[in-house]
């Protein structure tokens, strides 16, 4: 037995490759694989002595969340730099899982990157990644559509309702809708319910207090206006099962009047390999509510250093190169995906490949990120249910709902009040 | 006899150190940790023996039992669906005719298709838009289509059917085999005696098919009451929470939420309810289940 042991564990340590160090990078699958395999082997040339192993995760957020926390869980030695999603800094700094990065990315270095993923990527006075991408909830439309009837694109939601009625009476096309969002329960629903609650001047929690806001009246308004404005006059029922791509389809089918969504649906639409609308779109902020401001859910990506790896200054090289102003350029212009850079909203090569980028650097400069901390994911969890309630059925009681899903935030966040004591 | 132990012995220990390793530990860890409270999030709340209180909380915790209705609904409708639907399979593979053995072969791919995939071919199915099943309902008339996972009243139902298309064959598997096991004779003696093709299949397969429908049944309750891939693919729970199955809810809790505790608590109480059901069937089973009686 104990024979058999030794011989299984023989082969569970790793063979040490020569002086060579690797360094194990977990990502997901990228849409544009080849620039991320030469943006690597690049750096390779330039350490030599360090070898990048990547591992492919899958490209759902929660699903690449079940992966990673496994890994830090486990404490594992073997992954040392990984992506993370903008809603995970607070939860990785407290469960001690990623490593706080002060001393490599002091704040002279921060200042050179958008400030809302700065804010997000820190937690308790300490910053856990170094921002990559950034997303941010936008709307699209159809240009052609609006203008054919005269239409501005709409400043406030009730005019976006009255334009998509007008549209779909007058166009007479069974299959158009008016609005095509991610409504299913899941993390995307509380993206898209926080832009039109705060968009409402509400919020979703009161940062300060520690307490659920989604009992207040505006934010209650808000639930009330999608519910019976949005899904019942101008979106199909199944918008309530749509995530992004199913959403993103409907509108680059040409059966969606409005689109929101981030920013990587303007390649896709405007694509005619596998768009019908392409050239026919625009995009802008998402609208508010009369008298209040546009509001938009940050989104986007990170590269942390995991706290369990063995070479955590090897590991900060590999970040710093990946997210330096050379390689997050290369990958602008490789994906069309929203570097975390200020100053490449100016670089006009970019500028060039994707123009949309500069109306909108005020979207990304003003997106909200969603609450941070560490319970986040508990409290999205009780978000997701009582947002899903509340606009799939028709004639919800959103007051009782609000009032219990507000319950059980407070519940989950006096949690951390002990620890504010302690 | 002494002598004759050892042997024995010596052949069982394998598979009992592999029960004991990835069944019965994790079994006891679970029930440990149920009795603690541990937030992965909150290292600074450490690990703190709570005794009963994650259960009371179980108890207590209205979306717990809304999702314990959900997952009793599952079993109630899916399983005697799957078994009954298996029946007929079984009945008409035992049937000797041409292609048979190809017969056979396919019913089971259902069952052989891993899971995620076939559940994400049914939500392509059930797609509101461009979904199978609005074009065989509905045609091409495409304002009637409906959306069933938007549906709150829907969802679940969804679910079942593609719970239903994926396990009836492993159901009929197991009714085949315990067909093929009644002897011809006794068909023989029922033609002999001019009983009717009801009457041969009332009187005489299903007093002796017993055993295998109760194993069948057995079977596909656990698992209905295990389900989880079919609700993670298509609906997340949603849309109002209304397929939020315990299973799921257990799994949100302890891996995104990180609660280990709690999210341990509801992972006994599944294989709570499960184990009872077990015991049931094979108490009403007279446990012939497990005992055959020999041959006289």
């Amino acid at each position: 037995m104990i024979g058999l042991l030794v011989f299984v564990t023989a082969f569970l340590i790793p063979a040490e490759v020569g002086a060579e160090t690797q360094l194990r990078f977990v990502t997901w699958r990228s849409e544009a694989a080849r620039v991320f395999q030469q943006i690597i082997a690049d750096f390779e040339i330039s350490h030599p002595g360090i070898k990048v192993i990547q591992e492919i995760g899958p490209s759902s957020s929660t699903e690449f969340h079940d992966l990673v926390t496994q890994k830090l869980r486990n404490r594992d030695a073997e992954m040392d730099v990984f992506f993370m999603d903008v809603v995970w800094p607070a939860e990785f700094a407290a469960a001690g899982w990623a490593l706080p990065v002060d001393r490599f990315f002091p704040p002279t270095a921060q200042s050179g990157f958008l400030d809302a993923p700065v804010k997000a990527n820190t937690y308790g006075g300490h910053i856990y990644g170094i921002p990559m991408f950034v997303d941010a909830g936008m709307l699209y439309y159809r240009k052609d559509l609006l203008a054919k009837y005269q239409l501005r694109p709409p400043d406030t939601w009730p005019e976006l309702v009255r334009q998509a009625q007008f549209i779909i009476s007058q166009e007479r096309d069974p299959y158009l809708t008016g609005y095509s969002a991610q409504f299913k329960q899941y993390e995307g629903l509380v993206c898209n319910m926080m832009e039109f609650i705060l968009s409402n001047g509400g919020a979703l929690w009161d940062e300060q207090r520690l307490k659920s806001a989604v009992h207040t009246a505006q934010a209650m308004e808000a639930v009330r206006f999608v519910r019976d404005d949005i899904v019942r006059l101008i979106a199909n029922r199944g918008i309530l099962a749509y995530q992004e791509s199913e959403s993103l389809a409907l509108f680059t089918q040409g059966r969606a009047v409005f689109h929101r969504n981030w920013p990587y649906a303007w390649e896709a639409s405007n694509d005619s390999g596998q768009s019908k609308v392409a050239g026919r779109v625009g995009v802008m902020p998402l609208p508010a509510f009369s008298g209040q401001k546009s509001a938009a859910t940050l989104g986007g990506w990170q590269l942390a250093i995991s706290r369990f790896s063995r070479h955590p200054q090897l590991a900060w090289e590999f970040v710093q190169f990946m997210t330096s102003s050379e390689t997050q350029k290369r990958i602008a212009l490789g994906t069309g995906r929203a570097p975390a850079r200020k100053d490449l909203y100016h670089d006009p090569e970019i500028l060039k490949r994707s123009p949309q980028f500069q109306s909108q650097f005020e979207t990304f400069t003003l997106a909200t990120p969603r609450p941070r901390t560490p319970v986040y994911l508990p409290l999205s969890n009780i978000l997701q249910r009582y947002f899903s309630s509340a606009i799939a059925i028709a004639d919800s009681n959103i007051e009782e709902l609000a009032r219990s899903a507000a319950r059980d935030m407070d519940r989950v966040l006096d949690l951390l009040r002990d620890r504010r004591k302690s | 006899m002494t002598n004759r132990q050892d042997p024995v012995w010596r052949f069982l220990l394998p598979s009992f150190l592999f029960i004991g390793v990835f069944s019965l530990y994790p079994i006891i860890e679970s029930f440990r940790l149920s009795f603690y409270r541990m937030i992965l999030t909150m290292p600074w709340l450490g690990a703190k023996f709570v005794g009963w209180e994650n259960y009371w909380d179980l108890a207590t915790d209205p979306v717990a039992r809304g999702s314990f209705v959900t997952s009793l609904l599952f079993v109630a409708v899916t399983t005697p669906i799957e078994v009954l639907v298996g029946l007929a399979m079984a009945l008409v593979l035992n049937e000797s005719f041409h292609g048979r053995g190809w017969l056979r072969a396919i019913v089971l791919i259902p069952w052989a298709v891993p899971t995620v995939v076939s559940s994400q071919m049914w939500r392509f199915i059930f797609n509101d838009r461009y979904g199978l099943f609005n074009y065989l309902i509905f045609g091409s008339a495409t304002q009637n289509y409906w959306a069933p996972l938007a549906e709150p009243g829907l969802a679940l139902v969804a679910v079942m059917l593609a719970d239903i298309w994926k396990t009836s064959s492993f159901a009929g598997l197991i009714l085949l085999a315990g067909l093929q096991g009644i002897p011809g004779e006794l068909y023989e003696a029922a033609d002999i005696d001019g009983a009717t093709t009801w009457q041969k299949f009332r009187h005489v397969t299903l007093p002796l098919l017993k055993s295998a429908l109760l194993l069948a049944l057995l079977f596909r309750t656990i698992d209905a009451l295990k389900v989880f891939d079919l609700v993670f693919v298509m609906t997340q729970g949603g849309p109002a929470d209304t397929t939020n199955i315990l299973q799921f809810y257990g799994y949100k809790k302890i891996f995104a939420e990180g609660m280990i505790g709690y999210g341990s608590a509801i992972a006994v109480a599944v294989f709570a309810i499960s184990l009872l059901l077990s015991i049931l069937y094979l108490r009403m089973s007279g446990a012939g289940i497990i005992r055959r009686e020999p041959a006289k």
